[in-house]
């Protein structure tokens, strides 16, 4: 009889631990590598868009205008805050920790390059853009390709911890429904023995193991589709629209670095051709709300004007008129390329982050769902033990 | 009936407290130089050169035919009628070597000596020396452009010699340069002779590469996509020497004064216009624009304008025709 005992505390405790775990997983897995797959995003955001900054100021000649200097060093102070998050959240697994070591390792270097190349573009000598051609080609054969396997690594494990914290729960339901089964056992035996219909404390054992299968059962499934809803329409969606920024933001180093190059400059017009079709490619969102559609729809407008404006920007320089084609790259009028791409960045960037607010929503509602539904187990069980033991307790007392 | 609680109890708590202290990531990278774009170290060698040196007199170029047409009026059906009918002449030059054609970080404008010839020859054509366009090439994209028709022709620091003269046409020289050797102030290399074992740098597809290979056998040549490449890998101390024109490495000394240009000339390059083989009517017209350019001080005034630091003004190297 003892069994009964061991499969209602087994039964409890894999319930309420499992559930334990879950919510465990949800508010600190799952948010957190929500958090984490955000700030490794950034990172990547920050560190291309530092390379396209740095090639603009270039551009402008002579001291570079304020504007782009305190856009430049805002992005290597965002790369830089958000590689100790994901360094500090330990994310990404091996591929994580190499990616974090190169990036931590080659930041530096890379800074330390544009600002030689700054000291010499003072000084008015070419070899200032030597040495801005050499960190970005660190930029683009390095540090960005590292910044990709780390986002990747953990937007991984983020769909892991997912997959982990919206898994059913098997084995406790297995064990509740072996502990319903023996519990009937029991009293049809004790039944036949003893030709009393009803034992109130094993009935009442059988009720709560009842209740509290259910209850597993009903709060996993629940918790399963909120995880799922924070991805479909959260993570996959900031996934689509990073996406999407961030070839945004390559296709605008395209375009810079092909007038640095002046004529010489075939390999990145070719990767912006390349590009620009992902950009709009990505905007085609399938699930997300009004407000990210419509945001969708503002930025690959945007997407279509920066085509055209850009057409135009290589008609110039193909033409001989290198000086109109940077003014209509960097200008600040809003026909020129630059202005286009800031208000396309900025569509994607409130996109991004009302979905990043959507994931968290569901991710909360998906430990509301378990909510209590630990504490239900764990008394659920006292109340199938206790009663089973009373239960048995009174048919063993009538036998001495 | 306690000892199978107890086990389910520990049981429990092991599955609940499954959290063992996590390694530390190894954190090991490797912490060399960036090395510039499309750098080589080793350096590829170019085969060897198809027409030897020797096979021809590199100098020779077409002799220009009578009197110079006037800006705006060329003859019809010439390859500079062509050009006038575009509105622009499109000329591929450098725009990273110092005082010969280079971007001005201050303006973003290319200025230099060769540009200023390349104005000259559109002011020759045109009557508007703002009729021409540059497009920067690499050193080993130099003949492509030219064969390839992106631009009517290449001002860029070429050698003329007779291994290019078989895919390309020259003027005649512009400017005379020779291969020297570029160290660190007080390095201890003081000639070819001390390059064995030591990394030298020049420019992938350079004159210069192949003549390391050939005068120093015992050097490790490293090339740069650009010339300059090679002064930031001299900086970066990647490479222990850069050996490439005389031109060329005095302005890599005036950007940085740590560095010195060894004494020793071991080449002769002689600097000419490149333009397609076919078009030996835009090479002799090319050829009677220079003779002015020497005639009337053009070439004299824009040499003490750009290269004065290079020493003491030269007379313009004479022209030497085929015929």
């Amino acid at each position: 009889m003892a069994v009964l005992i061991v499969l209602g505390l087994a039964t409890g405790l894999a319930g309420a631990i499992g559930v334990r775990q879950r919510i465990d997983l949800i508010n600190g897995a799952t948010a957190r590598n929500g958090e984490l797959t955000v700030a490794a995003q950034r990172l990547y955001r920050a560190l291309s868009d530092a390379d396209a900054t740095a090639a603009s100021a270039f551009l402008a000649g002579g001291v570079e205008p304020a504007a782009m200097r305190e856009r430049y060093q805002v992005d290597i102070a965002a790369a830089a805050a958000a590689l100790s998050i994901v360094s500090g959240g330990r994310a990404g697994g091996e591929q994580g920790d190499a990616a974090v070591a190169k990036i931590a390792a080659q930041l530096p270097v890379y800074t330390g390059l544009v600002e030689t190349a700054r000291v010499y573009n003072r000084q008015g000598v070419p070899i200032g853009g030597a040495y801005l051609r050499e960190a970005s080609g660190l930029m683009r054969s390095s540090l960005l390709p590292a910044a990709q396997s780390l986002y990747e690594a953990v937007s991984e494990e983020l769909d892991d911890a997912r997959d982990n914290a919206g898994a059913f729960p098997w084995f406790a339901i297995f064990l509740g429904v072996v502990t319903i089964v023996a519990l009937i056992v029991v009293q049809r035996y004790l039944t036949r023995r003893t030709n009393r219909v009803f034992n109130v404390g094993l009935l009442a054992a059988t009720g709560a193991a009842v209740v509290l299968v259910i209850w597993l059962a009903v709060s996993a499934v629940l918790a399963a589709g909120r995880l799922d809803a924070s991805r479909d329409e959260g993570s996959a969606q900031v996934a689509r629209l990073a996406g999407a920024r961030i070839a945004a933001l390559q296709a605008r180093a395209d375009e810079a670095h092909t007038l640095v190059a002046r004529g010489n400059g075939a390999a990145f017009e070719k990767d912006y051709v390349e590009v620009m079709p992902r950009v709009t490619e990505l905007l085609a969102l399938d699930g997300a709300d009004a407000t990210t559609q419509a945001a969708a729809q503002a930025a690959t407008a945007e997407a279509a004007k920066w085509l055209e404006a850009h057409k135009d920007l290589r008609a110039l320089d193909d033409g001989g008129q290198y000086a109109n084609a940077v003014t209509a790259a960097i200008g600040t009028e809003p026909t020129s390329t630059a202005s286009i791409f800031n208000k396309l960045d900025e569509q994607l960037a409130g996109a991004i982050e009302h979905n990043g607010e959507r994931f968290e929503r569901e991710v909360d509602r998906a430990a509301g769902a378990l909510t209590a539904a630990d504490i239900g187990v764990g008394l659920l069980a006292v109340l199938l033990i206790v009663g089973a033991a009373l239960g048995l307790q009174r048919r063993l007392a009538e036998y001495r | 009936m306690r000892r199978p609680i107890v086990v389910a109890l520990v049981a429990a708590m092991f599955l609940a407290g499954c959290t063992t202290a996590e390694s530390l990531p190894e954190g090991r990278v490797d912490g060399s130089a960036p090395r510039p774009v499309d750098a080589r170290d080793p350096a590829d060698i170019p085969t060897q050169a198809g027409a030897p040196a020797g096979s021809c007199d590199p100098r020779a170029s077409l002799r220009p035919s009578g009197a110079l047409p006037g800006a705006g009026r060329m003859p019809a059906g010439s390859t500079m009628a062509q050009i006038v009918k575009r509105g622009r002449l499109v000329v591929g030059v450098d725009q990273n070597n110092y005082r010969f054609g280079y971007r001005d970080p201050k303006t973003g404008n290319l200025v230099g000596f060769e540009i200023d010839l390349a104005y000259e020859i559109a002011e020759a054509i045109f009557g508007d020396r703002n009729k021409v366009q540059f497009r920067t090439v690499t050193t080993a994209e130099r003949e492509k452009a030219i064969q390839g028709g992106t631009v009517d022709m290449v001002i860029r620091s070429m050698t003329m010699n007779c291994d290019r003269w078989q895919r390309v046409a020259f003027s005649t020289e512009y400017f005379s340069a020779g291969q020297a050797i570029l160290v660190a102030k007080g390095s201890k290399i003081t000639a070819l002779k001390d390059l064995a074992g030591q990394k030298v740098c020049a420019a992938t597809g350079s004159t210069s590469i192949r003549n390391i290979a050939a005068k120093a056998p015992q050097a490790l040549p490293v090339s740069g996509a650009d010339a300059l490449d090679c002064l930031v890998m001299l900086q970066q101390n990647q490479v222990a020497a850069v050996s490439t024109d005389d031109a060329i490495l005095a302005g890599f000394a005036a950007q940085d004064p740590s560095t010195v240009v060894l004494p020793e000339r071991f080449t002769e390059e002689p600097y000419g216009m490149a333009m397609k083989k076919e078009s030996t009517d835009l090479v002799r017209f090319v050829n009677g624009v220079l003779e002015g350019l020497r005639a009337d001080g053009t070439w004299t005034r824009l040499y003490n304008k750009w290269l004065s630091a290079l020493g003491s003004t030269p007379q313009p190297p004479a022209a030497r025709y085929q015929d």
